[in-house]
């Protein structure tokens, strides 16, 4: 009787969780209160350290493609048949020196290479050897203006609805040194499910930052005009903008 | 049962049993929410990275309508249980754990995270506060192991076992009570935040050695789990000692603190 109680008490909490939880999970109220602990978080752990770097024995040589597949558009398949040749990564917004970069001038300029874990918020993990451009140097280069408080980055990958893929980080995010505009992986040149021609890479915050890609870097002073202004894709999808944890 | 022989003793202080009942909200929100987020990658490497060598338990359906479950490379057919689930929309599908036991009850890896760093904090800062509380009004002192409580274990258990007619003496805890909450609120609860925390990449970068000393990222992913599994099994053995042991009574000294002796 006693044991019949316990097993039927049991099981009814648990399964009321579910039905519980997904009313709940509709109610604006309660995920604005669920989500306001973001903000402690950047705020606590931030991206103030550096991420663990690896030797070239622990890279994964197939490293797993995350994210969306090879953009299909006309606009990508024409820049991937000539190899990139009239690519340009426009960096604009509120900077001193607008600038639009050829890949030939981004391998021109000091490179720097980072053997790291990529971690997904799905939950696994890669380690790959990223080359490219610190994004730092990207920064300097078009001297953002006082008003600037975003780097937004403009991709070519729609999710097949036309939302395009965009990711923004902080002034102080952009500066990390790990953040880097990557150009290769593994020694080879980006390919094109991974991002090519350029991609960012961010270890200090999940794959989602690291968006693949990019034809834009736009500085603004505030992302809440951007599509659903989350500063995201996926943080329009509801995940997190600070993607430390 | 009632003894009204025996004067009733106020046994749990306010803060006891305010974070006793919040604990268990929190407790529930985030296993399922924790299960939540492992289906979005339902495998648990005992590596940094992810390694399908060193896989330990891998959850997935190899085809429509079967579900299956691989524990050090042994595999089970585990279909209506794990792997293919109960969708919470009405049919089956590819979820290793069923809508009915996450949160929220349906596929939602962000709104799984979202329930899981909020109630992280609440099931923290509870903690934190309890155990402030109860270290400045000496409590602590009545349920923590202690060498002298070993020798009684055994005669405890055999009490329990009902090979022993009474139980040794002890005070307002006897010695296995003592055991479970020490181990439950000073091992495996901070345990279990530790894994926690080693499995995000910002607190990597700040506190990297909790990670190795770990085992790596996804090692932490496996001890995080882990760590659920004895949480959940003193859940259950506690809840089937409330339910033997004097429901009543019990249920009523966790809600006004006064608890009857028998």
């Amino acid at each position: 009787m006693k044991r019949r109680l316990f097993l039927a008490s049991t099981v009814s909490t648990l399964a009321g969780c579910g039905p519980i939880s997904a009313a709940l999970a509709q109610n604006d109220g309660v995920q604005r209160i669920l989500a306001s602990v973001d903000g402690l978080n950047d705020e606590l752990i931030g991206t103030r350290g550096l991420a663990e770097s690896y030797s070239e024995r622990d890279v994964d040589r197939n490293f797993r493609v995350n994210g969306f597949a090879t953009p299909s558009d006309a606009r990508y398949t024409a820049l991937l048949a000539d190899n990139f040749a009239a690519y340009r990564l426009v960096v604009d917004g509120a900077v001193e020196r607008p600038r639009a970069f050829s890949l030939d001038e981004l391998n021109a300029m000091p490179q720097r290479n980072q053997i790291t874990r990529h971690d997904c918020v799905e939950g696994w993990s890669a380690i790959g050897k990223w080359g490219g451009v610190p994004l730092g140097a990207i920064l300097d280069a078009v001297q953002p203006r006082s008003d600037a408080r975003y780097a937004v980055f403009r991709c070519m990958d729609n999710d097949g609805s036309g939302n395009l893929y965009y990711e923004s980080l902080d002034l102080h995010q952009a500066r990390h040194p790990q953040a880097l505009l990557a150009i290769r992986l593994n020694d080879a040149p980006l390919r094109p499910d991974h991002g090519a021609p350029v991609r960012l890479k961010v270890p200090t915050q999940l794959g989602y930052k690291s968006a693949k890609w990019i034809a834009r870097i736009e500085l603004v002073g505030s992302f809440a005009n951007i599509a659903a202004g989350r500063g995201g894709y996926w943080e329009d999808q509801g995940y997190e903008w600070y993607a430390g944890i | 049962m009632e003894n009204a022989g025996r004067p009733a003793i106020y046994r749990y202080a306010i803060l006891t049993r305010v974070s006793h009942w919040v604990w268990l909200v929190a407790f529930l929100v985030l296993v399922g929410s924790g299960l939540q987020i492992f289906n979005a990658s339902p495998n648990l490497d005992a590596s940094d990275k992810s390694d399908p060598a060193r896989r330990v338990l891998a959850i997935g359906s190899p085809a429509d309508g079967v579900g299956t479950t691989t524990f050090f490379g042994r595999t089970f057919v585990t279909t209506g249980w794990l792997g293919w689930t109960g969708d919470g929309l009405g049919s089956r599908g590819a979820h290793a754990f069923g809508a009915s036991i996450t949160v929220p009850g349906y596929q939602d890896l962000a709104g799984g995270r979202r329930w899981h760093f909020f109630f992280a904090w609440v099931g923290a800062v509870c903690w934190l506060a309890w155990l402030l509380s109860s270290a400045i009004k000496g409590n602590l002192r009545e349920m923590i192991l202690r060498r002298s409580d070993l020798p009684k274990l055994w005669p405890m258990q055999a009490y329990y076992l009902k090979l022993r007619k009474t139980p040794p003496p002890h005070g307002i805890y006897n010695p296995l009570q003592k055991a479970a909450y020490t181990s439950v609120l000073f091992v495996i609860a901070p345990f279990v935040v530790l894994t926690g925390l080693a499995l995000s990449p910002g607190i990597d970068a700040i506190a990297n050695p909790l990670t190795i000393l770990l085992g790596g990222r996804q090692f932490a992913r496996l001890w995080h789990f882990v760590g659920m599994l004895l949480l959940l099994a003193f859940f259950v053995v506690h809840t089937f000692q409330v339910l033997t042991q004097g429901v009543v009574n019990q249920m009523r000294s966790m809600i006004t603190g006064w608890f009857q002796p028998e």
